[in-house]
Parts: C-alpha cells; structure tokens; sequence
C-alpha cells in the first residue's frame, strides 16, 4: 500500500506541475512566446533564454510554458467531449432495455472503427487543421472507452441489493441511476478520465507530427517537436525539452490514474478499456 | 557549371534572337554525338552500369502532366523520358533541344523548327514534324490542365517535312517560345499511347517503373539519338518528410538531396562527404495581400507591410539565411532583373507611421498558410514582425493544395497568404489578371505587358523592367525571398544544376567522379 | 451459441453497411474538387467542370453512393480519379506493406509484453517488479514517433548501422527488405509491448487473487506454477480484448510511423489521397480500414467464447 500512494504522490506532482505551468503562463512568461529575435535564433541556454531559443530566436521556456496550455487544453475538452457523451451512453445502456444496450455497444464499437488519426485525417480535410478540430477527433475517438467503463460498472451497480430493493420499491429509473448508479461509477469516470487525459496527449502530439495539429504560431509540445525534428544533430535540447515534457506529462496522468484507481476503490480493479496510440 | 550536352556551342542563340530575324543553331550534328568536349558534366563520361538515387520531395499523382497539373511530373519526365524542341541552359537563354535550330519570320509570326534525322522515340519510331504538330495539336484540343492556354498564340502548325516544322502565331509572343522549353513543349509520339501508366518520349531515359508511394525508376534509352547519359539506372525517392529525407543521404541510401526543405540541417552534412550546391531557382516566396480587401486595398498599408518585414532577419531565421532578397516578381536569372530590396527598406517607424495615416493600427488581418514547409516556417516570423508595427495577425492554416486551392486561390477568401510560385516568368500570370488571387487591379500594368510580349527582346526587357518596379512602387504584395536551390550530394556525383530554373530535372548530365 | 454467431454477423453486416454512408457521407462534404487539384492553378472554371463531368461527380450523390457501394459489392474498387489506374492494387500494396509492420510489431509487443507483465505482476512486492513496472510506465509515456526518430538519429545516422528509412518488398531483396524493417519495428513495438505489458499484469493480478489460485498456492504451488497451471487462460481474455483493439487501431495509427520511416503503407496512402482530393481512393482506404477494426472487434467477441467457455451461456 506504501508504494501505491507513492504512485499518486508522482502521478499528482507531475500533474500540478503542468498545471502550474500553464496557470503561470497567462499572468508572465520570460519573453513573448512568439516574439521572433532573429539574432538570437538557436542560442543556447543562457540567462536571457533559460532553455535557450529555437530556430526562429523564440524563447523556448515561454514556449514549453504556453505549450502546456495547449495540451491542457486538448485533454480537457476531448475527455470532456468523451466523457459528456460516453457516460450517459453508457448508463442508458445498463439501465433500459437488454436490446437497447447492445445496439448502444455496437455502436460504440462502430466509432471505435475510427480511431483519433482517421478522424482528424477526414475532419482536418473538411475544416482545416487546428487545436479544435484534434480535440475533437481524439474526444469521439474517446467515447467507446467511456461507455463501456460506464456500464460495466453501471452493471456491477444495478445488481447490488440496495438497487434491487430500490426497484422494487418502485422508484423511477432516472431517480436510482442518478442516486445510486452514478455516484458509485464515479471513481471508474475519473480513473478513465486521467487515462484518456493521458492518451490524448499522446495523440495531439502525434496529429501535430503530422501537421494535424496546431496551426504554427501555437505554441504545442507536439508541434515543437516535430519543428526541431530537423535539427536533432545540431541542437538536440529542443527535441529532448518538449518530448520530455510530453512523457512526463503522459507518465503523470497515468500514474495519477493507476493511484486513484487503488485510492477510491481499491476493489474494484478495474481495467483500463482502451488504448490508442 | 555547364554540363550540358553537346549543344554547349549554340547557347548564344538567345542572344541572336534578339536582332529579331533568323537565328538558330549552327546545324549541329549533335545525334552522332559520343562525347562532348565542351561540357564537363557527367554525360561526357559515357554510359556505364552505375545506379544513382536522387531524393525528391513530392511524388507525382500521376505521370500524366497534360492531365494532371503539379510540379512533381515534369520534374520527373521533362528532359528524361521526354524533350522539347528548345530548352533553357542554366542562364535562363533558349537554347536548341530536340530541334537542332530555329528560324523566325521577320513578323515574328512564323517559327521554323529543324529536326534531327536520326532521333527516334524509345519504341524505335522516327520523330518526324508530324510527331510535333501532333503535340502542340493535342495541347491545343486533348490537354485539360490549365497551362494549355502557354499554347493559345499558336493558330497554325504544318509538317512541312519529316524533318521541319513551321508553327504559327496569331500575334507575335516572346513568351510563346519560352513556354516550348516548359511541359507544354513536350513531344509526343503520335501513335497516341497510355500516358497516365506507359510514358513514351525521345529522351535519354526510359520510364520503367512507379512503386507508389516510394519510388519511380527510369532506365538508360540505349536507343537515344543524342549522347547517352551516365548512369544505367536512375530511382527517384520521394520524401514526405524532410528529415528522412537528410537522414537517406545521411545512411546512404539515396546519392542527391534534390531540395534540401530543411535548410537548417545544411549543417550536419560534413563537407569531407557531401557537397552543397547553392543557387536560385524560379520560385518567388511570395507574401500576398488581398488587393481587394480592406485594409489592402489601402497602398499605404500595403507599404507598411513591406517596411515592416526585415527580409534578412526573416530569411536567417526560417530558412537558415538561404535564399535570395528579391523586391519584386523578378529571379535574378531573367534578363529584366534588377535589384528592388531598395524600394521599400526594412523601416519599423516609417511602417508605424503609414499605418497611422491609414487609421488601421491594430487592424487585424488573417494570414492563411499552405501546410507546405516553407509557409509554416515563415509564417510566424511575419506575424511577429507585422505585430511589431502594430498589426494584429491570425494565422490559419490549410490543407496544400486542395482547400488553399479553393479557399485562397479560387474563392480569394483571405487577407494574406504565402506561397512560392514556382513558374518560370510568372509576373503576368500572377499580377496581370484582375481576377487573379491577389486581386491586384492597375491598368499601368496590362499596357507594359503587351507591349513586353509582343515586342523585340529589348522591348520585353525593357517592359517588363517597368512591370517589376511598379509592383514594388505599388506595393501589390510583399516578395519574402526567392527559393534557393539547395542541392546536397554525395561528393563524386557531378553535372547537378546550380541554378533550379527548367521544370525537369536533368538526369542526363549526371555523372560520378 | 450458432444464435448469438448469427446475431454478431447480423451487427457486423449492418456496421458496414452504416460505415459506407458515413464514410460517402465525409466526401460529400469535403471541399475541394479532384478536377480543380488535377487542372492545377489556372484552370478555368469550364475545363473542372468538364473534368467532374468525365469522373461521373456531376450526377446526383445518390447514384453515386448506389455506383460505389454496387462496385464494392463486386469487389471492384473503381478507378483513381488522379492517376485513372486500378485501386484495388494499388491498395493490395500498399496494404500487405502496412501488414508486415503491424503484425511483426505486434508480435513483438506480445514476446515483450507478456513474460514482462506477468513478471511484474508475480513480483509485483518486490524490488525487481516495481522497477520494470516503472521503466514500463516510462515506455508507455513515449511516442511511438519520437522512439522512431531518436533510433534512426543514433542507429542510422550516429552508428551507421541501419538504413534511415525506406521499404523494399520481401520478395525482391530479402536482406534489405529485413534492415530496414528493424528500426520501424522496434519503435512501434517495443512501445506497443509497454502498453500491453500493463495489461498484462493487471489481468494477471486479479487472476492471482482467484480463489482456485489462492488454492492452488496453499497446496504449495509456487506462484508461477500456479499462474501457468489454472490461470494464464483466465487472465488471456483481456489481453486478447487490448490486443484486437491495438491490432485495429494501428492500421491507421502506424501512419506516423509510415512517415518517420518513409513506408508506403495504407495510413500514408490516405493522406496522399486526402490532399489530391482523389476521392474514391479515399472511400476505398477508410471503408477498408473500418472494415478491418469491424472484423477485428467481431473475431475477438469469437475469441471470447473460446477461451471463456463461461461466456458462451451469457455475457
């Protein structure tokens, strides 16, 4: 059990440290992240540049700064997109009718057949690329993972004694899942959410690799990465600053997921559902 | 570097032209050609049973170019599976290709092409004028892409022998030539064939197979009529990516870089391997304003613009101090270049204070970027540079070429833009129509157009000498840098071209020390 | 039983069915004309308007979704608007290219993901067993893309040992077919075989706190016998349930490794036939795909009644 809350312990301080870098970011940053100094292009760390500047004389600590925003921002509203969605899903699909909730299921498989780089690949020719249109691809992407979580537990919920009396009782089926169902799949929604968090991360970083990403005056992780791809021999600190910002991010969501899990219910040793990479 | 084949000697034909009366090459008898003492390019090595590797960036969608448009074809095919009757040296003059010389008429309406007696096509049928009136016909009526139009000047074409040609126009055109060194140029066998899938041509290499998505290869025509290039077997890779792309050189598995999109990786080629070829190319980064859209309708805020840019600033940082300051639609390489970086200098007060006349400080524009490397590299230095005089800047960016096509190009549904156009001598096509994308509307320009057109050579340059400068006066966009020609190679391989200016990549003349 | 295989097929019909209308659906609101992109810059209004006349897009979306879906049906996959070839080779290659990535790197993953996760999870008291869990959390936090690019940036262009990039089909050089396979593979594997690893040692974890385990260890089994003896079966479900979803996901997901690694596969054909507008290629490559994740998702529903004789009665 020791070793368990140490698991939370990192998992949370990896987080709070995106946090507070993002939060930190909207009041001060160590130079406008999109300031152009063409004199100051590819300088190394020095007291001016503290991570020193990228190819086009941008600071690249207000940029990794800013770049949390960005990636805070993709995982909150694509799990929240998935969440929103998936989690009503898969109530409903516990709670009514047998044959309603297998219809549900199979077209939560059906949306899994079109996973996040599909999505985006389609959406970004439809709309133009751009931060909303990754949240989104990776949010519906998401929200298979979400509904079966859901009603797996959702399940569990309904075939415990309390729910069956209260059925017996006569109580309206919206009235028990919002009383009974929800609050006990709660710890199953939050676990599934820093995992998701997790994975989302990985997929903006991956659309932004391919250009699907953020537009190129967005300070994104993903997008610093794939513009000091070209020069990894030369100044390989701009890759290393945002690909290790992007593991250890993905690292504390997950940890921070694997750490709930036990914390809020260390019975239930729930799976995650899904992966994506 | 002129590695040429053996036509070195005529190159001053462009020049004779221009006294505007006869002029042609000095009936060359270049077919049976073995070597060619004057060039020192890989050709003169002779044929041996070397491969090379060439490392491109964008790979065809189809290897028919009278159907599909895109720079990747002609790259490809022109100058190897198939020629033209006059073809570009690497200083921009029109020097003889598959015709061995041409006359003009007195009232510049009536060219005559000679034809060599012994160049076949690669299926063995002689090339004769029937072959060429086919093709320019087949432009006219069976083309469908745009450029079909380089061919609307020409109101008649007559085989006058199996070894001559008379073509001619309707109104006299300078430009009309020079386009026949372009993919419209191309001669076709007449049999017709599958040009989508089974290229034919006359040129020094066969087309033999296309691995989508990876690879075309071309093989030697043993058959060619004229000097038989170096390398046996050429693969031409194409590269999404412009990393892998350094990193195939970098482990060997391609010979050339064709285009380094990566400029700032130049360093991490060490000079003890690899050699680095730097010279210009056609293609005009071109920073456009939506000339009929406020705030650009507005002259002086269209100044402010070109004031507030640093160009050497904006060159160092995103692309690596590579490239070229030009100041209008001109390369360095036509005959009516000069220097315009001086018309407009890089002023931050005096482009504050243009825009304060205009009343449009803090007017925010929107700069819509094509995902191609080059735009999303710079974009943002202009929009922290704009936003340094006052401007507030939105960048989008969209899909190259299909939603820019529509949205940009077509539908003229931005502020500002970036793209190179890569078309050789294409300040008419881009300024001089109204409707054009950049929307850029001055009835002084149509006039110096014609009369650039149909005039002698010293008329064309004298115009279009005019033309430039008004653009740069007039503000009608902004001229980020002219495209370097960037090539990487591994260091034996000789003949590349300095100067990145005919579509077709000149296979031919490479050859290994 | 055969009821409930008749119902799974009845649903994967009708997804397909379904999937085709969404998938023509996206192409008919997609901006863009092939004709415009195929004519180029200056082409006049009159000549894309011919052009889309010729490629059949002027006619009514209806007889056109009939044509492809009629097409489909016969297995003809049409023609390229672009290149006016065949598709059903051009994706014949460029999907076998896609296989031997992911089933090779899959295989991997599993040789990785299963000694190690249920390593992990036996030990999961111990010192050894928390620090392969940790490395494989780190292994789970790294793009695939940037594990690419930093092998190639030491194994190819540091050391020199492996070509950079590139393919060359099995058939025609097996040598080089091989050298270049290594580093993709390893970067799609080995974090592919992290992920995997995780699950691998939850399930075995609650396997281990099964009964007929706990049984088993009190008569003196050791815990590793007695995980291979009663459990492994058990803790295979969910693993099998990962590994289908991995397998679909990474038909399309492997594109960014396509990229880095210059692989003419499906995900990087998509793109290209994204930008060039080519329209049917497009349907063709996501209806096959969708197709792909569908049977996927209904061999491993098959998969679960044979490992799972429990399962066969109800789920």
């Amino acid at each position: 059990m020791r070793r368990r809350s140490g698991t939370l312990v990192i998992g949370g301080s990896l987080v709070a440290m995106v946090i507070l870098a993002a939060l930190v970011s909207f009041v001060w940053t160590p130079h406008d992240p999109g300031l152009v100094v063409p004199q100051d292009r590819l300088a190394g760390p020095s007291g001016k540049h503290w991570l020193g500047a990228d190819k086009l004389g941008r600071d690249e600590l207000s940029r990794l700064m800013v770049g949390a925003r960005t990636t805070l921002l993709v995982g909150i509203v694509s799990v929240g997109v998935a969440a929103l969605i998936g989690v009503p899903l898969g109530l409903v699909a516990a709670m009514t009718w047998r044959w309603l909730g297998e219809i549900l299921m199979r077209v939560s498989d059906f949306v899994l057949a079109f996973p996040a780089v599909l999505l985006a690949i389609m959406l970004t020719a439809i709309y133009g690329s751009g931060v909303v249109i990754a949240m989104i691809a990776i949010g519906i992407s998401t929200i298979p993972a979400f509904a079966r979580v859901v009603r797996s537990g959702a399940l569990q919920v309904m075939s415990t004694e309390y729910v069956v009396a209260a059925r017996a009782a006569g109580r309206r089926p919206v009235g028990i899942g919002l009383r009974h169902v929800l609050p006990n799949v709660t710890s199953l929604i939050i676990v599934q959410a820093s995992v998701s968090f997790a994975i989302a991360i990985l997929a903006e970083a991956a659309l932004s690799f391919l250009g699907l990403g953020a537009p190129p005056d967005v300070p994104s992780w993903g997008r610093m990465l794939q513009e000091s791809q070209s020069l990894l021999q030369q100044a390989p600190r701009l890759a290393i600053v945002p690909g290790v910002a992007i593991a250890l991010a993905v690292l504390g969501f997950n940890l921070l997921g694997d750490g709930l899990r036990d914390l809020l219910d260390p019975r239930l040793q729930q799976r995650r559902v899904e992966v994506q990479r | 570097m002129s590695l040429r084949r053996p036509r070195v000697l005529v190159s001053v034909v462009g020049f004779s032209l221009l006294a505007g009366c006869s002029a042609g090459s000095s009936s060359e008898e270049s077919s049976s050609a073995t070597a060619a003492p004057s060039s020192g390019g890989g050709g003169a090595q002779g044929p041996s049973n070397d491969p090379i590797s060439i490392g491109l960036v964008a790979e065809p969608a189809s290897l028919d170019f009278t159907k599909n448009d895109g720079a990747a074809i002609p790259q490809a095919e022109l100058g190897n599976i198939y020629e033209t009757l006059v073809k570009q040296d690497q200083d921009g003059k029109i020097v003889p290709g598959l015709a061995t010389r041409w006359t003009v008429s007195p009232d510049r309406k009536t060219y005559t092409f000679d034809l060599p007696a012994n160049a076949t096509f690669s299926t063995g049928a002689k090339v004769t004028g029937a072959d060429v009136a086919y093709s320019i016909d087949q432009v006219k009526t069976k083309w469908t892409i745009g450029l079909k139009a380089k061919m609307d000047p020409v109101s008649a074409v007559d085989a006058t022998s199996p070894t001559q040609v008379k073509v001619t126009l309707s109104k006299p055109s300078n430009s009309w030539l020079f386009d026949m060194t372009t993919r419209v140029g191309a001669i076709f066998p007449k049999s017709g064939g599958d040009l989508a899938n089974k290229p034919v041509g006359s040129g020094p290499y066969t087309f033999t197979r296309w691995n989508r998505g990876d690879s075309i290869v071309l093989t030697r025509n043993d058959k060619y009529w004229g000097q038989k290039p170096h390398f046996k077997t050429v693969t031409l890779k194409y590269f999404k990516d412009p990393t892998a792309l350094n990193n195939a050189l970098l482990s060997g598995t391609i010979d050339v870089v064709s285009t380094l999109q990566a400029p700032e990786a130049l360093s991490q080629f060490p000079t003890s391997k690899y050699q680095v070829i730097e010279g210009t190319t056609n293609g005009e980064v071109v920073l456009s304003m939506n000339n009929s859209r406020a705030p650009f309708t507005d002259k002086r805020v269209r100044q402010a613009v070109r004031y507030a840019i640093d160009h050497k600033g904006l060159i160092d940082t995103c692309w690596a101090g590579k490239g070229q300051q030009i100041g209008s639609m001109v390369p360095p390489t036509d005959p009516w270049y000069e220097d315009l970086t001086k018309v407009t200098p890089y002023d931050q007060a005096k482009a504050k204070s243009l825009l304060q006349q205009a009343g449009k400080v803090g007017a925010t524009v929107r700069l819509r970027l094509p995902n191609l490397p080059y735009a999303t590299a710079c974009g943002p230095v202009v929009k922290s540079m704009l936003e340094q005089v006052g401007l507030k800047v939105k960048i989008d960016t969209l899909e190259f070429p299909a939603a820019w096509l529509t949205t940009v190009f077509k539908n003229a549904d931005y502020d500002m833009s970036i793209i190179a156009h890569v078309e050789p001598r294409d300040l008419p096509t881009v300024f001089g129509d109204p409707t054009y994308y950049t929307r850029y509307n001055n009835p002084q320009l149509e006039p110096l157009l014609a009369a650039a057109d149909q005039g002698s050579e010293t008329d064309q340059v004298t115009n279009m000498k005019k033309a430039a400068r008004l653009l740069a006066d007039d503000a009608a966009a902004d001229f980020l840098f002219l495209l370097p020609n960037l090539m990487v190679a591994d260091k034996g391989i000789t003949g590349l071209p300095k100067n990145a200016i005919t579509e077709g990549f000149d296979l031919a003349a490479l050859g290994r020390s | 039983m055969i009821l409930r295989l008749l119902s799974r097929l009845a649903v994967l019909v009708a997804s397909l069915a379904v999937s085709t209308m969404v998938v023509f659906g996206f192409m008919v609101v997609l901006p863009g004309s092939p004709a415009r992109v195929a004519l180029g810059v200056n082409a006049s209004d009159a000549s894309v308007a011919q052009l889309e006349q010729e490629f059949g897009l002027d006619r009514p979306k209806g007889v056109q979704y009939l044509d492809w879906v009629g097409g489909l049906l016969r297995f003809d996959l049409g023609r390229s608007y672009v290149s006016r070839a065949e598709i059903a080779p051009q994706i014949a290659d460029r999907l076998q290219v896609t296989l031997w990535l992911v089933v090779t790197s899959t295989v991997l993953a599993l040789v990785i993901a299963v000694p190690l996760g249920v390593l992990m999870a036996v030990r999961h008291r111990r010192a050894s067993g928390v620090l392969l869990s940790a490395l494989s959390q780190v292994g789970v936090a790294v793009p695939a893309f940037l594990a690419g690019v930093l092998l190639v940036a030491l194994f190819s262009v540091r050391l020199g040992w492996l070509p950079a990039n590139g393919w060359t089909p099995p058939v025609e050089d097996p040598a080089m077919f091989l050298e270049q396979l290594v580093l993709p593979v390893l970067s799609l594997g080995l974090v592919q075989g992290a992920v995997l690893a995780r699950y691998v040692r939850s399930a075995v974890l609650d396997v281990m706190r099964e009964d007929y385990i706990r049984t088993a260890r009190a008569k003196g089994l050791r815990p590793m016998r007695a995980l291979v003896r009663h459990g492994l079966r058990n803790a295979a479900i969910p693993v099998v349930t990962v590994l289908g979803l991995q397998l679909a996901t990474l038909l399309v997901g492997a594109v960014v490794i396509e990229r880095v690694f210059v692989i003419p596969g499906l995900g990087s054909g998509l793109l290209d036939a994204v930008a060039n507008r080519d329209l049917i290629l497009v349907q063709d490559i996501v209806m096959l795909l969708v197709t792909a994740v569908l049977i996927v998702n209904f061999v491993v529903d098959l998969l679960y009644l044979v490992i799972d004789p429990r399962l066969r009665s109800v789920r």
